[in-house]
C-alpha cells in the first residue's frame, strides 16, 4: 500500500509554538499561511491543537519556563509526528548562547527531525523545510509498514 | 440489492467530501490563493485513519461510533425513501451524540463547544423542521411519494435552507460552535485520529441528509437531466455558502438563534400563509 504513505504526507496538520522566540521566525511562520506562500497547497492547515496536528512549527530558543510546555504539547501529539525547528534560536539557540535561562535549542528537550536555519529563517526557507518533513513522512511510514509487514 | 443499497449509503458522503474540497478549493481562490488540491477531504480522512488512537475515555469514542451510526441511518432513510420526519429526529439525535462526545471530555474548551453547539441545534433544527413540515404538507412525508414542483410552490423554503447549511458548514457569519479563532474546533478539540475521522464522516452524512433535502425541490425531464439539475441545485447553495463566508465576519450567538428563528421560520411561515390563502392547502 505504497498509496498511503504518499496520502499520509499529503495532510500535514500544523501546530506552532513558540518557545520565546523574538517573534521575527513567528512572523514567517504565519506568513506560509498567507496567499502568498500558501501551504495548504501541500495540505496544510494551522489546527493550534496538538491533539490534532501532525508537523509541530516550533520557533525560539526555548526557555527553561516552556521547557516543559513544549514536553508537554510534543506527548499530547499523536503518533505519527514530526518537528520542525524553525530559526537558529529553535535549531541551535546561537543568537541566545550561553543566556541563563534557555535551553539552547529545540532539540535539548524533544527529538527533532527538520532544522531550518535563518535569522529569522525566511518563508521559502520554511516551505522548502516543510517539504522536506513531507518527504521524510512518507519514508518514515513506508519503513513503518515494511516493519509490520 | 443489498450491494446497490451499500453503493448509496457510500455514494452520499464521497460527493460531499468531493463538495468540501471544492469548497476548500473555491474559497482559496476567492483569497486569491492556489488552495489544495481537489481531494484533499479524503487525504485527512486517510490521514487521520492512520494515526495512533488516543483517547481521553471510552465513552468519547462510543459517541462518536453513535453520532457517525444515526447519521448514516438519516441519510440512509433518506435515500431508500423513507419517512423524512423519522429522518429529521434519528439525524438530530446523531447531532446530540456529538455534544455528548463533547461533554464527556473533561476540557473547558470542548465543554463550551459542547454548549454552542447546542445551541446551534436550536438554531437550526426549527428551520430545518419548518422545511420538511412545508415539503410534507400536502399529504405524505414519505420521499418516494413527494410531489414533484415544489420549487414553485415553496421557493422561500429553499430560501431558509442556506442559513442552515451556512451553520452546518461551520461558516461565517455563523461558525458559532466550531469557532475557530478562541475555540479551536469547539465540540472537536478533544477528539483526534480515527475518532476525528469518524466524526467527520458523520458531518459528511448530515450535510448530504441536508442536500437531499434541498434536491428534493427540483426535478428534470430524464433520470440524468434529474440528477444533473439536482447537483447544480446543491452546487448552487453551497457556492452561495461560501460567498456568504467570504465577504461576512461571525456574528454573536444570539443573532444567530434570532436570525434563524425570525427570518428562517417566518421565511417559511410567510410562504404557507400565501399558499393556504391562494387556496392551495
Ligand atoms: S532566529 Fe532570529 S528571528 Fe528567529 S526567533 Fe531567533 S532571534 Fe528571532
Amino acid at each position: 500500500m505504497g498509496l498511503m504513505d504518499r496520502i499520509g504526507a499529503r495532510s500535514p496538520w500544523i501546530l506552532h509554538f513558540d518557545t520565546g522566540s523574538c517573534n521575527g521566525c513567528d512572523l514567517e511562520v504565519w506568513a506560509l499561511l498567507t496567499p502568498r506562500y500558501d501551504v495548504e497547497r501541500f495540505g496544510g492547515v494551522n489546527r493550534a491543537n496538538p491533539k490534532q496536528a501532525d508537523i509541530l512549527l516550533i520557533t525560539g530558543p526555548v526557555t527553561k519556563k516552556c521547557e516543559d510546555r513544549l514536553r508537554n504539547l510534543y506527548e499530547q501529539v499523536p503518533e505519527p509526528k514530526l518537528v520542525m525547528a524553525c530559526g537558529n534560536c529553535a535549531s541551535t539557540g546561537a543568537p541566545f548562547h550561553n543566556c541563563y535561562n534557555v535551553c539552547q535549542g529545540v532539540d535539548k528537550v524533544i527529538p527533532v527531525d527538520v532544522y531550518v536555519p535563518g535569522c529569522a529563517a525566511r518563508p521559502e526557507a520554511l516551505i522548502d523545510g516543510f517539504v522536506k518533513a513531507l518527504s521524510l513522512w512518507e519514508e518514515r511510514s513506508k519503513a513503518a509498514r515494511e516493519a509490520r509487514e | 440489492m443489498v450491494l446497490a443499497e451499500i453503493a448509496v449509503l457510500l455514494i452520499g458522503p464521497l460527493l460531499v467530501g468531493l463538495s468540501m474540497g471544492l469548497d476548500r478549493k473555491l474559497t482559496a481562490r476567492l483569497q486569491n490563493r492556489r488552495g489544495p488540491p481537489l481531494l484533499q477531504p479524503f487525504y485527512d480522512i486517510a490521514k487521520l485513519l492512520s494515526k495512533r488512537p488516543q483517547m481521553l475515555g471510552d465513552l468519547q469514542g462510543l459517541f462518536a461510533l453513535f453520532c457517525v451510526a444515526f447519521q448514516a441511518v438519516a441519510f440512509g432513510l433518506f435515500a431508500f425513501g423513507g419517512d423524512l420526519v423519522v429522518a429529521f429526529f434519528v439525524s438530530s439525535m446523531g447531532a446530540v451524540f456529538l455534544v455528548l462526545g463533547a461533554y464527556s471530555a473533561p476540557s473547558p474548551y470542548s465543554h463550551l463547544g459542547a454548549n454552542r453547539e447546542l445551541l446551534a441545534l436550536l438554531a437550526y433544527e426549527p428551520v430545518l423542521f419548518m422545511v420538511i413540515m412545508a415539503v410534507g404538507i400536502n399529504g405524505s412525508f414519505l420521499i418516494s411519494e413527494v410531489p414533484p414542483g415544489l420549487l414553485e410552490r415553496i421557493p422561500l423554503a429553499l430560501v431558509a435552507l442556506l442559513p442552515v447549511l451556512v451553520i452546518l458548514l461551520e461558516k461565517s457569519p455563523y461558525d458559532v460552535p466550531a469557532a475557530h479563532q478562541e475555540l479551536a474546533t469547539g465540540p472537536y478539540v478533544e477528539y483526534s485520529g480515527p475518532y476525528l475521522a469518524l466524526l467527520e464522516l458523520a458531518r459528511w452524512y448530515q450535510l448530504a441528509f441536508v442536500y437531499g433535502i434541498a434536491t428534493l425541490f427540483i426535478w428534470g425531464p430524464r433520470p440524468a437531466g434529474d440528477v444533473a439539475l439536482k447537483l447544480l441545485l446543491a452546487f448552487a447553495l453551497l457556492f452561495a455558502a461560501i460567498l456568504i463566508d467570504n465577504t461576512t465576519a461571525r456574528l454573536t450567538r444570539r443573532r444567530m438563534v434570532l436570525f434563524t428563528l425570525t427570518a428562517g421560520v417566518g421565511l417559511i411561515a410567510l410562504n404557507l400563509i400565501v399558499l393556504y390563502l391562494a387556496g392551495v392547502i
